[in-house]
């Protein structure tokens, strides 16, 4: 998984006037492949149905590389579209809550972290399991998409002003889950 | 107690606000506790997913590898069909613009097909005319023959035509069928190629050769309109023994386009008529004579009413001989002046280049408007159909969001 940040500098180079071609391709996906299946396992909550959505994604970027408009957002922009829709096509075809995802690997990995740390990310893992699903994916494609609003508007299929809109408030239902934990936690 | 520092709590402030200090802190541009709480919470997110298994990884990797290799046209010859096709949909726009040039060309050529074939609609009605002209010409001499018969003096007749492309001395009867001692009728009709402008000028030329051939107009008709197909007809009463000179002299006003000449051989009925008229004289001389040694008053009246009656058969006879020879010596010609487009062709000017150019013009925009028409709501169903197979795909999506 890339570090934030990391994606900018690699995709600077993929935003840039030339050709969207095979060297440039093999860049985003080597900075774009961890975080595509985090978006996906995400949403989706399955580890079969997200590597067949990252996958997808992927495959789906390079047959369409040659129609890559640079003008209407970056190609990070288009690859987390094209996962999103291919995420919601799957959850349509399976008409399927997704469930969290098993987090014994997660748990495992904490264990070295602080306490303090555990309990947050518990609590933010629990709020985001609160959120509708429709808050949740924009959280998630703006945390692991590392996307910035335009190229979540992109994403989405909405307008720049939209995005934020909804960015926003996932973002306060999901502290308000946060703080209705914090409280129960307290009491 | 759970410790979550949620980096928004507590705080009012508009959307833009909000949005603007996250987008700073998660690129780095901002420091402070605030920027420091957003990163963290990012973190905490991207912290609830799990890696991916390293054999997903491999395979991912093959998987692309085959896409490449089915995709790629060097490595893959028979999917070069496939591939030509992805880089046609990559070019959207230029397949969009050549499938827009096939069918303004297949529009084009329906609409200029026809007129290829030389009988243009503007152009049917002009170059009709000669041929009808002669069909009345026909049908005119199969009118009189009858009647030349019913005086029991069978009438020889010929014609003779000819195109001005395949003929280019106008034909004449005379040297073939006319003969010294037989009284003949001669009649011709002609046709002359003018642009539109030039009608007027060419029938008044018409005008003045029959005037100093010494004959004269028996009636015309001449229609000028601008942008518009324009023609003359005329009909000519001119000396028979200047006919030929007159059909050479119109020649040379505009460029000929057909010429016919017809030849009708009246020498019977004239010859019946000189006869009527010199048996009624012969009748009037006996009755003289006879009126001359009557004796008595009733042979007087008897014979001066005869003698009436004779002299007006000869008046008959008179004007029935001289209408004869005024048939044999004055010939009809009818002239027509065709204003058609394709007399434009016929020698190169400054007027006529441009006057090409702007019907070209014409017709290109007159294609491009019918293609325009014809396209125009063809793309629209096309792209309603496909907006609206998206937009329904799309809603399809979104609403998969509301459902849990």
């Amino acid at each position: 998984m890339s570090s934030p940040g990391e994606h900018e500098s690699k995709d600077a180079a993929l935003h840039g006037r030339g050709g969207f071609d095979e060297g440039a391709f093999d860049a985003l996906y080597r900075s774009t492949v961890a975080d595509v299946h985090a978006y996906a396992i995400s949403l989706l909550g399955e580890r079969p149905a997200a590597e067949d959505v990252t996958a997808l994604a992927f495959e789906r970027l390079y047959r369409a590389r040659s129609r890559l408009d640079r003008g209407r957002g970056t190609p990070r922009a288009w690859l987390f579209a094209i996962a999103r829709n291919a995420a919601l096509d799957e959850l349509r075809r399976r008409q399927r809550q997704p469930h969290a995802e098993a987090h014994e690997s997660v748990e495992e990995r904490d264990f070295t972290e602080a306490i303090e740390q555990v309990e947050r990310r518990a609590t933010v893992r629990e709020a985001m399991g609160r959120l509708a699903l429709r808050d949740r994916e924009v959280v998630l494609l703006k945390f692991h998409g590392q996307l910035s609003n335009a190229e979540l508007a992109r994403a989405l299929g909405i307008s720049e002003s939209n995005a934020g809109t909804r960015l926003h408030r996932a973002l306060v239902r999901l502290r308000e889950r946060c703080a209705d934990l914090d409280r129960q936690e307290v009491a | 107690m759970r410790i979550i520092p949620f980096p928004d709590r507590g705080r009012t402030g508009s959307d833009e606000t909000v949005l603007a200090e996250l987008e700073a802190a998660l690129s780095g541009g901002a420091e402070g506790p605030r920027a420091e709480s957003w990163r963290e919470l990012r973190e905490d997110v991207r912290s609830l997913a799990s890696p991916m298994a390293p054999g997903f990884e491999r395979a991912l990797e093959r998987r692309i590898a085959e896409t490449r290799a089915h995709s790629d046209p060097l490595r893959s010859g028979p999917r070069r069909v496939g591939r030509g096709l992805g880089s046609l949909r990559g070019h959207r726009r230029l397949v969009v613009a050549l499938a827009s040039g096939l069918a303004i060309l297949l529009v084009a050529g329906l609409i200029v097909r026809p007129w290829s074939r030389g009988a243009s609609p503007p152009e049917a009605g002009p170059a009709s005319l000669p041929a009808a002209r002669e069909l009345r010409g026909s049908a005119r001499g199969a009118e009189s023959e009858p009647a030349v018969r019913a005086s029991s003096a069978p009438a020889k007749s010929a014609t003779t035509s000819s195109n001005a492309p395949n003929a280019p001395s106008a034909p004449s009867v005379s040297s073939a069928t006319e003969a010294p001692d037989r009284v003949q009728q001669r009649a011709a009709s002609i046709s002359l190629g003018a642009s539109s402008s030039e009608v007027q000028a060419v029938a008044d030329g018409v005008a003045r050769v029959a005037t100093s051939a010494g004959g004269f107009v028996q009636s015309s008709h001449v229609q000028v309109q601008q942008g518009g197909s324009s023609g003359a007809e005329l009909t000519l009463n001119i000396p028979s023994a200047k006919l030929d000179a007159v059909l050479a002299s119109l020649g040379q006003l505009a460029p000929l386009r057909s010429e016919s000449q017809s030849l009708q051989d009246i020498t019977d009925s004239y010859e019946a008529a000189r006869r009527q008229l010199a048996d009624v004289n012969a009748e009037r001389q006996a009755l003289l004579r006879a009126l001359s040694a009557a004796s008595t008053q009733g042979q007087i009246d008897s014979l001066r009413e005869r003698l009436s009656g004779v002299s007006h058969a000869i008046a008959q006879a008179h004007v029935a001989l001289q209408t004869l020879s005024r048939r044999a010596g004055n010939s009809e010609v009818e002239v027509s002046v065709l204003g058609d487009r394709s007399t434009s062709s016929e020698g190169f000017t400054l007027h006529r280049g441009l006057h090409d150019a702007g019907k070209v013009l014409l017709v290109t925009l007159t294609v491009l408007l019918i293609a325009a028409a014809v396209l125009g709501p063809l793309a629209l169903l096309i792209a309603a159909t496909l907006g609206g197979r998206r937009a329904f795909r799309r809603y399809r999506r979104e609403r998969i969001l509301d459902s849990h």
